[in-house]
Formats: structure tokens, sequence, C-alpha cells
């Protein structure tokens, strides 16, 4: 092989290398990028983020709206960071949804959770079960459900469809809040 | 037993996640400006977030943001100093060269910068392997950003636009096309 012949081989290896590196990189991103999704849509949406942490598979993330002191919260899990489980079934996540509002009766939290306690609080991973819970310190009832994201459907060539994803969530704000209203009896 | 909210610190007062508040439109404002957020930390009173331009042709790599708190973290400090904070921009250029004549040229030519890092003006740049970042902080009134509404947004995006506009002017000599 001549010098340019050779060069040519290995420019063309340096250049499938990074294909397959950029590949493996935004895989292991998809978390944060999904993190920024969300708290993108969810700010567009009216709310300031006031809370996020994170014990590296999951991430928790706390919004209020300051007008009508609502928040949500989240909790994110990524479900496909192997990209051979990404490329065979498809980027999916976990995603906890809560919506809180406030209130200042306890003897009505107490009553709006029998059905809590009688499940003995049970963390479900099943979609679509909302719970109700409550952060008494704060005065906050909230309802919850877990749900699993199809996270092609929002991100695209290392983009993000922000009003999907804000549709997404405040569709499942709505139906939370409507149960929670129901189950509070108001 | 309140699994999902037993991950929040409890009463967390307004004023305490005023630097949150910001993070959150930072990251809002840089999804308007066309850049995807690819990596967060999160520390207390100190956050970085990491963001990659949409733009295929962009000079820049990525954007780190890092937000560090200095005030305002009670209320006396708060009614007194407000609350104030340093927002460091570090821009980075990568160069994806194969060849092995370029590699030498790149490297012959770093390696008279490799040890040095001079400042241009209130930009610091330094080489490392095939980056060269830029760096710059300025410091910031977080409530002059939060709680603004629209006006707020934009003038967060016009304080964005304009230092990583200026670290992309640093950097732009150094992407080998």
């Amino acid at each position: 092989m001549s010098t340019e012949e050779q060069d040519a081989v290995f420019v063309s290896l340096v250049q499938s290398s990074w294909k397959r590196y950029n590949e493996m990189y935004y895989n292991a991103r998809m978390d944060d990028m999904l993190i920024g999704g969300v708290i993108a849509a969810t700010v567009e949406g009216g709310y300031s983020l006031i809370d996020l942490n994170s014990n590296g598979r999951d991430h928790n993330l706390r919004f209020e709206d300051f007008k009508t002191r609502d928040r949500l919260i989240f909790q994110l899990t990524h479900l496909s960071e192997d990209l051979m489980t990404a490329k065979v079934l498809g980027r999916h996540a976990r995603v906890k949804i809560g919506y809180g509002q406030v209130i200042n009766n306890v003897g009505a939290i107490w009553q709006a959770l029998k059905s809590e306690f009688k499940s003995a609080f049970m963390d479900s991973h099943e979609p679509g079960i909302i719970t109700v819970d409550a952060d008494v310190a704060a005065g906050y009832i909230y309802a919850q459900v877990g749900l699993i994201f199809e996270l092609d459907q929002y991100f695209a060539n290392k983009s993000i469809d922000y009003a999907l994803m804000q549709r997404h969530i405040l569709g499942t704000v709505a139906a939370l809040k409507k149960y929670l209203v129901g189950r509070m009896g108001k | 037993m309140f699994s999902l909210l037993s991950n929040f610190q409890h009463s967390k007062e307004v004023r305490e996640s005023k630097d949150e508040v910001l993070v959150g439109e930072i990251v809002r404002a840089m999804a308007r400006l066309q850049y995807v957020a690819i990596g967060f930390v999160a520390d207390m009173g100190l956050q970085s977030v990491r963001f990659r331009p949409l733009a295929p042709d962009s000079v820049l790599n990525s954007v780190l943001l890092q937000l560090d708190r200095k005030t305002g973290g009670n209320a006396l400090q708060e009614a007194v100093l407000g609350n104030k904070a340093v927002l460091t921009f570090q821009a980075e250029v990568k160069n994806f060269l194969a060849d092995p004549d370029d590699l030498v040229k790149m490297y012959r030519t770093d390696l008279q910068n490799i040890f040095k890092i001079p400042m241009l003006g209130d930009v610091r740049l330094n080489h490392q392997l095939n980056s060269v970042f830029a760096t710059k902080k300025v410091v910031v009134d977080i409530d002059t950003y939060i709680f603004k509404g629209e006006p707020g947004v934009e003038k967060l995006m016009g304080l964005l636009t304009t230092h990583i506009g200026d670290l992309m002017g640093k950097l732009a000599g150094y992407k080998k096309k």
C-alpha cells in the first residue's frame, strides 16, 4: 500500500469509530436529555424548577407554580441505558409524575389516604395506578402515577420535540388533578 | 413509606430554591436558543449543565454553564446583599482530524500553546487534547431573571447569547476544517 492509501485506511477507521462512539455517547446521555426536556417543557408550561437531585439512576425533579402554589414532582429513570436494549426494544424511561395541592386540613389528609394505608403505601410499578401521598411538613397532598415513556417519539436527530413532551406532561397533570379533587371530595 | 416524596427536602423555602429556579429558566432559555442539555451536576448552591448546539455546522461542540450561588442563603443576607451568583460559561471547540499529516500539524501548533493559559480580556483559553476551551465568569443578580415573565426570559436569552457569542468569536479560529 502507498502512504496515501495507508492514511486513507486510518482516516476511515477513525471516522467509523467516531460514528459508533457518538451512538453510544448519545444513548448514555439520554437520561440527561430527558431531564432537560422535562425541565424546558414544564417551565414553558408555567412552572418553576425548585428542586433537582439524583442517585445516579433515579432523577428527581420538583416544580411549583408560584401563582397557584400547585406543585409537580417527577422521578425519571432511563430503562434502556444499554445500547443493545435501546436498539432492540427502543429507548424508553419510567416516568413517575405527581401533582400536589396545598392543604391545610390535616384531618382531610388522613381521610383521603385511607386506601393507601390499607395497601401499606405500596409503591406500585404498574403503570396507570394513581396513588395519593402527603408531604405533611410542607402542607401538600399529591396524586401520583407511574408511566413508561417511549423516548424515540421525543428525540429525533438529537433534538427534542418539546411541544409533544409538554402535551403529554400537562395531559397527565390534568388527569391527576381531576382525580385528587375527586378523592378530596371537592 | 412515602417513597417518591422522601426524595425531596421538606419545607424548602422559596428563597433557598432561587438558584434552582434560575437553572430551570436557563434550561428553558437554552432550549429556545436551540441547545440541548446533555449533562447535569447538582450540588447545594452549585449547579452545572452542559449543552450541545443543535445546528450541525456550529463552531462549538458544547457549552457548560455553571451557577454558583454566593449570597442570599438566609433572609438577612438576602435583604442586605440580594441573591448574587457567579455564572461561569465554558465553550468547547473539538477538532475531529484523522489525517496523520493534519494531526502532526495541529500538535506542532498547539504545543506552543499547551502550557499557556492566555487571558483574552476576561476570557481564558485552554488546550486539552483535541479540544480548546474558552471560559469566562460573570456575576449575576438571580432576581433579575426569575419570576419576571416573558421579559425576564428574553433578558436571560440576551445574556446567554452575548456571552456564548463572545466565546464563540474567540474560539472560531481554532476550529479546523
